[in-house]
């Protein structure tokens, strides 16, 4: 079974500081690009959870088609954002 | 919250879910109304809508209420069936397109997220989401499984006009022209009925029409026939001030002039007619109907008897019925009457009633398993439950069970679903739970691309709403909805939705998603035919360094098609590629100061400036600050730098590729302005401004233009940089200012980068550091054309090997029509490089360096003080006039290894050509790599007894990989020593030459000439001087090179004083020069001369080093009788003093082997600190190598004091002291007894000596002062027992 998944890791001030593109799929151009997107996009919510929870590792908070988003938040507020595949997330 | 009617879904709930009143016309009727440009439903529908209608109420309860807003919907009877879907569709995409054409040319995008936040919201949602929304919810019309759409009541108008109009109504009903709704059961033919008859007035008197109305009431009942007379008025000039038509015909004309026949009292008549039929004819209709309805309803259903009842009964029809749209219920079934009295008290404002009704309803639809009915009803609890805001749970919980319902239905529910979703949004939206109505938006987005790419957009503006700002949801939502739209090639939409999403990720470091949102942009641009917007969008992805090859040429070709479709060259400021690195930018300019070369360019200011410190005229090199300049230049230009018009000024500038694509650059030129002065054109009108844009093309070849710029083409690679160095010559004399650099891309746009923008990094090589606006440091004064002298060195070698002496020839050369004198010149370093005579120019090499037996002497060292200035002024009559060019002779020597850079200026001065410009220094810098050669070391080792010989022993070791030198001569500086080999060479040495490697060995014996003149009082003539010693072959009739002489002389100063030696030393201190050459044509294939090494090395002296230097004299050899009890010798020293200063010294001797070592460690841990004071000079290393005997002569004491007993004993004083004057010599008795016979080493006694130089004023006092330890060196004693029995 193929899968995807990206690992960014978000600075303070939403700065991407480490991307990668991890998975058995095959790499698509567009792939890693929607991957951006979504992540980028779940910086919101992660926004709104991070300061509501005493929790650093905030698992799927956020999902996209089947790309599920799982954050560790460190306490300088350094995300650690990763996206994958909504059945690898359930292993 | 508000009340929920005021809200927008509330209002939206009003409008939608109204009673349906079917109209049926005659063709007449619609023509009279055709008249004034409207239909008869468009006609009626502005008076259907009753804001304050106030009618009391009174359903299945008892109490009335009143109803204050009511609405009738108006449809012509072939309207009343399920709209076709395609149909549908399609009014739908004209809406969408409609509005992107709008609000594509309306469009004005803010550019910062602040800026879209700080709108109002009613401004920053779109206002065709509504209308939108409305259409979509429309297409869902008239389906069978709600009744709210099913029509309460008819509506039957016919005109006065038409035949027997008794008889037309009943044609009107006829069953075969109703829609299917009626006719298949679904809903009941029986309905009521209201007969209207219209009289155009222009069609005749009234008298006639009344008389039918009379008729119509006879057939069908005195209260539902009505008349109305219209179109009263004759000329159809009536205007409307506030049409209420407008909004019920959109696709009205503005010019045409709708209700123009309608005067005031036909709209009152046909508003009263209209609220009639509400007020007095279709709500009491309902009501009563409720009233039936809800009766039947308790009957059957309500009670606990009756539930039981219906759960068995339902049980038991569960096996029979399972068509997957759940069971057909006809009108008459009790199911659609519930569903039909629900409908009809939420449409009259019962919502309590209609409430429970639904609730009853929804568990037989779900037990039924008519999931369409269930879900349709399911909805309607949500909305009721909102209208009612009781609990927001239910509300939301049946939309979201609606919901789910209708999309397992698949396909057949899913547009029911996208009405559910939207109506939860709203919902939702209304109760601020943006984010939640953004997932529900999400949601409903289906197989209809187009309509998902709408619902996406409103999503993306939920999240914009929402408190706080969800941004970069609203971003990602935006792009998602942008490529639906594209999928559905509504580009215009696409275009809108992903250019508002850029000022979201606008600043960030997310670049791939810039990349995609302006990739994409460009290209649909490109694909609306609109190229400058495309190409702007485009820029922005062209210097995308982290996307990857195949994606960098793609963006990079496409830019470049439709960078071609727009036919015309871009000029773009900012493009990103190549990309400019303005730090490294360098101007390399010529005021007075000129280069030679570009190597001479790119040293330091403050090295040459210290470097012509004292050849310059001192009024601009020494003045105060304050002064500077301002005598020389007007104080107009002090802020600009000086260039000279003619010479070409240089901008050296790095371009870098960032992507991994090979680019092509072209034309890459400087962009300048050239204005005339304005000081000296002031009154001259021709201010001429010369701008580049028309330049570059006519730069090459026009002579006549003020500016000549040169152009490079250069292609990169991926990822490399390149330094380009790009020109501009001023031809005539004004204001230049170097504004920026421009090129072209691909031949096809034309970058353009202004070297403003970012001042702080700019470095100008030439340009005084300045504290004021750096623009001006690309400002020159352009002043008039001045002679420039051309210097050149031939044939320097760039890579000699050390010792290499050679002639060279310094050319330099004038090219303008101005002659130039006073030369000076400045050479940084002599010790390599010095200026010869002018005769030496042509003198033959290396014959000119040997010694000539006619030859005076005398005046040898003329130049040394010159050399060691550095300073070389050209003799006075020097000048090199216009359009020629002036050899000089130069002497090179490498003096050492190593990487050596030469600075040499020249400087000249130009009459009456400027006021500016006095004179000019031209700069020439080499850089030297000197090779190792051959490696000479010297050692001198003083022999004991006689203090004026010296054993020389040189070991010269060739280190070169391949060459092969011959040795030639070893010279001793000066008259005072005379040097005689010890062995011929040829034993040593028969080959004469050193390979590769090899290493030499030769002893020579070296005489102080002087001294030993004194002492031998023979008088040396100036014929037998042996100050050289010929290695080579012997029987060579070759002369010597003369080291007494220039070149060779001068550069052994050079070494002198830069190996830091002074030239009077202590008095044995020896120069040698050792010479070898390297046969013909060895190394350079160039010169068949033979190549001449010189080594020098300076104030070579005994390895004692010491000043002092004794001697101890006595008998070798004693007999004697030791029946006596002891045995005296006597022994003298002689202690010499050779420095200039007053030496004291103390002699100290041990007895014993024990206190001998004491005072001896003490005197070797003492000894380093001979110079002991920090402040004292510190002595550089010597180039050359002695080796010290250091290690010899410590190791003796050492060995003595393995022995156990003194054999000996100082007698007489054990510490003598004395003071030495300078150069003298004192003689000290010494003793010692001997007690048993043997042979005595007499080295245990320590000398230390302190100097004191003399207070002759020239000193300062202890600077000088000097101490140090000698031991003793070993005298052997052998002492014998004699015979003598005396």
């Amino acid at each position: 079974m193929t899968s995807t998944a990206c690992f960014i890791i978000v600075s303070r001030n939403d700065i991407p500081i480490y991307e990668a593109e991890v998975g058995s799929a095959a790499k698509r151009e567009d792939a890693a690009q929607l991957h951006q997107f979504v992540l980028h996009a779940a910086l919101d919510i992660v926004q709104d959870l991070a300061w509501t929870t005493s929790a650093m590792f905030l698992k799927a908070i956020d999902r996209f088609n089947d790309l599920v988003v799982s954050v560790y938040v460190t306490a300088g507020h350094i995300l650690y954002i990763y996206g994958t595949d909504l059945h690898v997330h359930n292993i | 919250m508000a009340d929920p009617a005021s809200t927008p879904l509330g209002k939206m709930l009003l409008e939608e879910i109204t009673p349906v009143v079917m109209v049926l016309c005659t063709p007449y009727v619609e023509e009279s109304c055709l008249k004034n440009g409207l239909s008869l439903i468009q006609l009626l529908s502005p008076f259907c809508d009753f804001t304050n209608i106030d009618v009391p109420v009174r359903t299945a309860s008892d109490q009335p209420y009143r109803l204050r807003k009511f609405k009738l919907r108006l449809f012509y009877s072939s309207d009343i069936r399920q709209p076709n879907l395609e149909v549908a569709k399609e009014r739908l995409k004209k809406v969408i397109t409609h509005v992107g054409e709008k609000n594509f040319l309306e469009s004005s995008d803010p550019s910062q997220v602040n800026n879209l936040l700080s709108r109002p919201e009613s401004e920053m949602l779109p206002s065709w989401f509504q209308f939108f929304n409305k259409e979509l919810v429309r297409t869902l019309s008239f389906s069978d499984h709600e009744a709210f759409d099913h029509p309460v009541a008819c509506l039957l108008v016919v005109s006065s006009k038409d035949d027997e109009p008794v008889n037309r109504f009943v044609d009107l009903f006829n069953t075969n022209k109703l829609p299917s709704l009626l006719n298949d059961g679904a809903m009941d033919p029986k309905i009521m009925k209201h007969y209207l008859l219209l009289h155009d007035n222009q069609d005749g008197p009234f008298n006639k029409a009344t008389k039918l109305l009379a008729d119509m009431r006879n057939a069908f009942g005195q209260n539902d026939c009505q008349i109305i007379c219209f179109n009263s008025s004759q000329d159809g000039k009536i205007h409307h001030q506030d049409n209420p038509w407008a909004p019920f015909k959109s696709d009205a004309l503005p010019t045409e002039n709708l209700g123009c026949f309608l005067n005031l009292d036909d709209l009152n008549e046909i508003k009263d007619f209209m609220q009639e039929l509400s007020s007095k004819h279709i709500i009491p209709y309902m009501e009563q109907k409720i009233r039936v309805l809800n009766q039947q309803v308790s009957a059957t259903r309500k009670g606990f008897r009756n539930q039981i009842k219906n759960l068995w009964w339902r049980k038991g029809k569960e096996d029979t019925i399972d068509t997957p749209n759940g069971p057909v219920y006809t009108f008459n079934s009790i199911e659609s009457q519930i569903r039909i009295l629900g409908d009809y008290a939420f449409m009259l404002g019962d919502y309590e009633l209609a409430l429970s009704n639904y609730r009853l309803i929804s568990t037989d639809y779900k037990l039924d398993k008519a999931w369409k009915r269930y879900a349709g009803v399911q909805e309607m609890m949500g909305l009721t439950y909102f209208l009612l805001d009781q609990s927001r749970k239910d509300a939301e919980y049946c939309m979201e069970n609606a919901f789910n319902t209708y999309l397992k239905l698949g396909s057949a529910g899913r547009r029911n679903a996208t009405r559910c979703g939207l109506w939860w949004a709203e919902m939702l939206k209304t109760r601020d739970q943006l984010k939640e109505a953004a997932t529900v938006y999400f949601r409903i987005c289906g197989e209809d691309t187009l309509h998902s790419a709408v619902m996406l957009e409103q999503a993306s503006f939920c999240y914009l709403l929402s408190k706080p700002p969800m941004l970069h949801k609203y971003g990602f939502h935006l792009v998602l909805s942008g490529d639906h739209y594209k999928k559905c090639d509504q580009i215009k939409h696409a275009i809108r939705t992903y250019r508002s999403a850029i000022p979201v990720y606008k600043g960030t470091t997310w670049s791939l998603i810039k990349d995609h949102v302006h990739f994409h942009i460009g290209q649909w641009y490109a694909l609306l035919g609109m190229y400058d917007v495309a190409v702007t969008h485009m820029l922005e992805v062209l210097a995308s360094t982290h996307q990857s090859k195949t994606t960098q040429e793609l963006f990079l070709r496409d830019f470049l098609q439709i960078v071609q479709k727009t036919g015309k060259t871009f000029e773009v400021l900012k493009l990103q590629l190549p990309v400019i690195n303005i730090s490294s930018l360098k101007v390399i300019f010529e005021d007075q100061r000129t280069n030679a070369s570009a190597a001479a360019a790119s040293v330091k200011e403050s090295l040459w400036r210290s470097l012509e410190e004292d050849m310059i005229p001192s009024s601009t090199a020494r003045s105060n600050w304050l002064e500077l300049q301002s005598k020389i230049i007007p104080r107009k230009y002090k802020e600009s730098n000086i260039c000279v018009a003619g010479e070409a000024l240089k901008v050296d500038i790095e371009f870098k590729n960032p992507l991994q694509i090979r680019i092509s650059v072209s034309s890459v030129s400087l962009m300048c302005e050239l204005s005339a002065n304005p000081e000296e054109d002031a009154n001259s009108s021709n201010n001429e401004v010369q701008n580049n844009e028309d330049r570059t093309s006519t730069s090459s070849g026009d002579i006549n233009s003020c500016l000549i710029l040169s152009e490079v083409d250069f292609s990169l690679e991926g990822g490399e940089t390149t330094v380009v160095q790009l020109t501009v010559t001023p031809r005539i004399e004004g204001i230049l200012k170097i504004v920026g650099v421009k090129w072209k891309l691909s031949s096809a746009v034309v970058g353009l980068c202004n070297f403003e923008f970012n001042p702080v990094n700019k470095r100008v090589v030439r340009g005084r550091r300045k504290q004021h606006s750096p623009s001006s440091d690309l400002k020159f004064l352009v002043i008039k054309s001045l002679p420039r002298l051309e210097g050149f060195i031939h044939s320097l070698p760039e890579k000699p090997y050390a010792g290499d002496l050679r002639p060279l020839v310094l050319e330099l050369s004038n090219q303008s029509k101005f002659p130039v004198k006073n030369l000076k010149m400045k050479i940084s370093n002599p010790r390599f490089l010095y200026a010869g005579n002018q005769k030496e120019l042509n003198a033959d090499f290396p014959a000119c360096l040997k010694k000539k037996m006619n030859v005076e002497k005398s005046g040898s060292h003329a130049n040394v003080n010159k050399t060691l200035q550095n300073l070389f002024h050209f003799p006075e009559d020097i000048s090199v006039q216009e359009e020629t060019s002036l050899s000089w002779p130069l002497w090179f020597h490498a003096a050492v290894p190593g990487s050596i850079p030469l600075y040499i200026s020249i400087y000249y001065e130009m009459e009456g050509v400027s006021s500016i410009m006095k004179y000019r220094t031209l700069r020439m810098h080499y850089n030297l790599q000197v090779l190792p050669s051959l490696d000479v070391s010297f050692q001198l080792s003083t022999r004991p007894s006689r203090s004026q010989e010296f054993l020389l022993r040189m070991d010269v070791v060739n280190k070169t990989s391949s060459e092969c030198f011959q040795v030639h001569q070893l010279s001793s500086v000066g008259q005072q020593w005379e040097i005689s080999l010890l062995q011929p060479v040829d034993s040593i040495l028969p080959s004469q030459s050193l390979f590769a490697g090899q290493s030499l060995s030769c002893f020579f014996m070296l005489k102080d000439r002087r001294r030993s003149s004194t002492s031998e009082d023979s008088i040396p003539s100036l014929s037998h001087i042996q100050s050289d010693v010929r290695l080579g072959p012997q029987d060579n009739s070759e002369a010597f090179f003369d080291v007494s002489s220039s070149p060779l002389a001068d550069f052994h100063d050079c070494e002198r004083s830069s190996q830091g030696m002074s030239s009077q030393g202590c008095e044995y201190k020896v120069d040698f020069v050792f010479i070898a050459q390297l046969p013909k044509g060895n190394r350079d294939s160039s010169s068949n001369a033979p190549l001449v090494f010189s080594h020098h090395a300076c104030d070579c002296s005994p390895s004692s080093m010491s000043p002092i230097s004794w001697l101890v004299d006595g008998p070798r050899t004693i007999q004697h009788n030791f029946s006596a009890p002891l045995c005296e010798v006597n022994l003298k020293m002689t202690i010499t003093n050779s420095s200039d200063a007053i030496a004291s010294v103390h002699i100290n001797t041990f007895d014993s082997p024990s206190s001998n070592n004491q005072p001896i460690d003490d005197a070797t841990t003492s000894q380093p600190p001979e110079h002991q004071s920090g402040w004292s000079e510190i002595p550089i290393v010597n180039d050359t190598k002695i080796i010290t005997t250091e290690a010899l002569t410590t190791r003796v004491p050492k060995s003595l004091s393995l022995e156990s007993v003194p054999q000996y004993i100082w007698s007489g004083t054990s510490s003598t002291k004395l003071v030495l004057q300078p150069r003298s010599t004192a003689e000290i008795p010494l003793q010692i007894c001997v007690f048993t016979p043997g042979i005595y080493d007499l080295s245990n006694y320590v000398l230390n000596w302190i100097l004191t130089p003399v207070n002759d004023g020239e000193n300062q006092g202890e600077a000088n002062k000097s101490s140090g330890v000698c031991k003793g060196y070993p005298y052997y004693l052998s002492v014998l027992e004699s015979n003598f029995k005396d």
